[in-house]
């Protein structure tokens, strides 16, 4: 059982290390990829309504979009990382073999040292958003729901990269397959646009992926515009989806390994 | 420079457009998914741009039509850029941090014509194609001459490739100085999305900055509104003196750069 | 055809500590270390000549070789190749020599080595009858002419190498520059590459310079070694000088193991002439753990009164006499020396 934690915990340990090896580049670059996005957003909702003329959009005025812009800039950063890349790399370059040889799972050393500076970064936006969130009318408590909204999006963002990064097993690269996840995952999570602009005819679209768990969620909830019995039905679709996650991983990576295994790595 | 050595530049280029060919064969994948990321890409700009229509008629002074013809002249630029130089700019840094510009030095060529001919995207040549069936369509109705022309439009779009290759190179060439530049990287990408607009949608002082300092208004919004509307000689000399700003810099840097490298390369 | 006047070369480096302190002192006050990497070598090379260039790792061979092609400048002093600065980098310059590192790859992986040997092809202007010839003589040679179709990707390393090294002979160089061309070969690939490298020397006539680890590249190639120490030059002359001193070398096995000041003192051998067997000892210590197998570097004429003098003193199960290896004569070398001025004069 010793065993099992420890290596854990070093997992942890060791990617909270690399990425902050050199603090202050990290802060810098943390508020950096934070801040201008949500900069250059604002200022084209500012150009849209303020320049352009328009008064709403979708039925949301200026202030919402605003509202909304700067209150996902908390939720962003959480969001799942790229390494779903690492692992694909890993077994194309047949540098997996190394982890096959130890007791820990590739999988989930990955994962773990690959949430360490995200769970830093949640616990920093929570505090920054607890502290000034008031002014703006967020409530606490609902920030702290959407914060655990946004740590089981992460989970959920590498569970499917994970299970897309095992056509690597079977292809040259499945370089441009997590691309394209990307892509649909920036535009489907609510980081670019809110998705209630979304057309209600096309509105399946988003709500039929587990994306809008890592961005738009959060952040409705925190600026209150989902009730608690919408956040908690969310929430169990959430856990739903780790499940399936969970399953889908094993599944595909025990296949692959297999195949892995079987030509020689 | 005389013909002998444009010739050999030409030959030199045509094998590194023929390798990349070669080995892109052997990676089908790349094919599909170059052409599905940019139909996603195109498909969520005409989207937005159409519900931002639904409730005003024109944006920034222009009309839906002529900003879906910005869109398939912006588009038909990036494509280009996207083809033969994009790739190369992401391996900058690893050019410089492992030392692959070592190999570069010793050949009888210029260095950073071999490094910005190594990788190419030739796929992403259907996406000229998109843009341009998107000009095709919306020419008519947004007040396109034709004729003549098209060779301007053609001329735009080489100007768009020049503006972004001398942008991206001014934001790569710090990996000089310093290892961790990608940060640089994503904020051009960041500031990048300013392309994407008509310049005319955004405030004067964001205005003045996308046409002069980071001249991402080249790229779409310039040509667009010189092959509708003209642009005055004013608007020229400014092309002009900006884009021949970016290339002094950008030569004083890498020399620089390079006697950097040579002094700190063990 | 080369000739290097006393350079010297050093390397700054920003020292970077750890923390938040760590980061501001180096916005403020940034502190550099200093490494030299060369401390005034000085040499010349005729044309045609192989030569071999050893030394430790961080002895400076790599600095010397960047030098020398062009890629760095140093920091002090000249150095010339084929009549030129090497730093100037001109274009004949560039067209005349070849840099082949033995890690670092120079073709595209992912195609064949028949469309990789285009590009270079191309950048030299080779005329293509000429190209031609010389990718079937070069292919021949090396026996890879059946795996020019082949993506590099999916070759052994020695084919790889085969590759890489083609591709650097394309435009027939006068010098080449050699860094470990044989790492990681299997004795029967580097066997061939260095068949070919002589081959080509003596064909071409080109003028060779090479690293390597490996004593068989060196004794086998080379007409001249340089061996660098530390960023000195310790010796400079034919390998034969190296080993042809009428030193030879005397293994006995003891009962019991002796000290090395004792057998100094029986035998009158220096310490430094008497190495243990089967010991780990590095560079820096002079300590070697005694064993009961002991090397003695001595003239061939004193054989016979050592052997007088260590049987009257201790018990001997075996003795042998052997000829100096070049590797010994090498690490003898980075031990002392002194020695070296009395022997190559």
């Amino acid at each position: 059982m010793q065993t099992k934690l420890n290596w854990r915990i070093a997992a942890l340990k060791n990617g909270l290390q690399d990425a902050t090896a050199y603090r202050l580049e990290f802060l810098f670059e943390v508020l950096g990829s934070a801040a201008v996005p949500a900069a250059i957003q604002t200022l084209f909702w500012y150009a849209i309504f303020k320049v352009g003329g328009t008064q709403e959009l979708g039925g949301l005025k200026y202030e919402d979009f605003v509202a909304y812009t700067l209150t996902s800039i908390l939720f962003t950063q959480i969001r799942g990382g790229d390494h779903d890349f690492e692992l694909q790399e890993m077994i194309r370059s047949g540098g997996l073999s190394n982890y096959l040889l130890r007791p820990c799972g590739a999988v989930e050393f990955v994962y773990l040292r690959g949430i360490a500076p995200k769970l830093l970064i949640a616990a920093l936006s929570l505090g920054v958003g607890l502290a000034i969130g008031q002014a703006f009318g967020i409530q606490p408590g609902h920030l702290i729901g959407a914060m655990t909204l946004a740590l089981i999006g992460n989970i959920i963002h590498y569970q499917i990269g994970a299970a897309l990064a095992t056509t690597a097993f079977y292809w040259e690269e499945a370089y441009s397959l997590l691309m394209v996840k990307n892509l649909l995952v920036s535009l489907l999570c609510g980081e670019l646009l809110p998705l209630h602009l979304f057309p209600s005819h096309l509105e399946w679209i988003w709500k039929s992926t587990p994306f809008y768990l890592y961005v738009y969620g959060p952040t409705q909830y925190a600026l209150g515009r989902w009730s608690n019995s919408e956040y908690f039905f969310h929430l169990g679709m959430g856990l739903l989806w780790i499940m399936a996650g969970w399953a889908l991983v094993n599944f595909t990576w025990r296949s692959g390994i297999k195949r892995y295994l079987s030509l020689g790595g | 420079m005389n013909i002998q050595t444009l010739k050999r530049y030409f030959d030199v280029f045509h094998v590194q457009v023929r390798n990349n060919f070669i080995r892109e064969a052997v990676y089908r994948t790349n094919f599909l998914t170059a052409i599905v990321v940019d139909l996603i890409w195109i498909g969520v700009e005409f989207s937005l741009f159409t519900i931002l229509y639904a409730n005003t008629s024109t944006l920034g002074g222009w009309s839906q039509v002529q900003t879906y013809f910005f869109l398939g002249i912006f588009f038909s630029s990036d494509a280009l850029f996207t083809t033969f130089f994009q790739r190369n700019f992401w391996n900058f840094s690893d050019l410089v941090n492992k030392g692959e510009l070592d190999i570069l030095l010793t050949k009888p060529i210029s260095p950073i014509f071999l490094a910005l001919t190594r990788w190419m995207n030739l796929t992403a040549l259907f996406n000229l194609f998109l843009g341009a069936g998107i000009i095709f369509r919306f020419k008519n109705e947004a007040g396109f001459q034709g004729g003549i022309q098209w060779l301007a439009l053609a001329g735009w779009l080489l100007i768009g490739v020049l503006t972004a290759g001398l942008m991206r190179f001014t934001f790569s060439i710090w990996i000089f100085w310093t290892e961790r530049s990608w940060a640089l990287s994503r904020l051009y990408y960041q500031f990048f999305s300013f392309a994407t607009k008509p310049d005319t949608l955004y405030p004067q002082a964001i205005r003045r900055v996308i046409l002069t300092v980071l001249p991402f208004a080249f790229i779409g919004s310039v040509p667009t509104r010189a092959l509708l509307n003209g642009l005055t000689s004013y608007e020229y000399l400014q092309i002009i003196g900006t884009l021949g700003a970016f290339f002094l810099i950008n030569r004083t840097l890498w020399q620089k750069g390079l006697q950097r490298y040579q002094s700190a390369s063990s | 055809m080369i000739q290097v006047d006393n350079i010297k070369r050093s390397f700054r480096s920003v020292k970077k500590e750890e923390g938040w302190r760590g980061t501001l002192n180096l916005l403020l006050k940034p502190q550099y270390t200093s490494h030299e990497a060369l401390k005034g070598v000085s040499f010349s090379i005729e044309p045609g000549a192989f030569v071999g260039l050893i030394g430790a790792n961080g002895a400076g061979k790599t600095t010397l070789l960047k030098i020398l092609s062009g890629l760095i400048p140093p920091t002090e002093g000249s150095a010339t190749v084929l009549g030129q600065n090497p730093f100037e980098r001109s274009l004949h310059f560039r067209h005349s020599i070849s840099l082949v590192m033995g890690q670092k790859a120079q073709l595209w992986w992912d195609l064949p080595a028949q469309d990789a040997f285009e590009l270079l092809r191309a950048i030299y202007n080779i005329p293509i009858p000429t190209y031609r010839q010389r990718l079937e003589e070069l292919s021949t040679l090396l026996d890879v002419k059946p795996l020019l179709q082949t993506q590099i990707r999916r070759l052994s390393l020695g084919e790889r190498m085969k590759m890489e090294l083609i591709g650097a002979l394309l435009h027939w160089p006068k010098v080449i520059f050699l860094d470990e061309p044989t790492i990681g070969l299997d004795v029967l690939a580097a066997h061939k590459l260095r068949e070919f490298l002589r081959e080509f020397n003596q064909r071409q006539k080109a003028t060779i310079i090479l690293t390597s680890h490996n004593m068989d590249d060196i004794e086998r190639l080379c007409t001249r070694v340089l061996i660098l120490r530390q960023g000195s030059l310790i010796f400079d002359g034919a390998p034969s000088q190296l080993t042809r001193s009428g030193l030879c070398q005397l293994r006995v096995q003891t009962l019991r193991p002796v000290p090395k000041t004792e057998l100094s003192l029986w035998t009158g051998i220096s310490p430094n002439a008497i190495h243990y067997s089967s010991t780990e000892a590095d560079e820096e210590s002079s300590e070697e753990k005694p064993t009961g197998t002991v090397l003695f570097t001595l003239e061939r004429e004193k054989i016979v009164s050592t052997l007088q003098t260590l049987m009257s003193r201790t018990t001997l199960i075996e003795m042998g006499i052997e000829e100096q290896s070049l590797e010994s004569v090498i690490q003898n070398l980075y031990a002392n020396e002194t020695q070296l001025a009395n022997r190559s004069s």
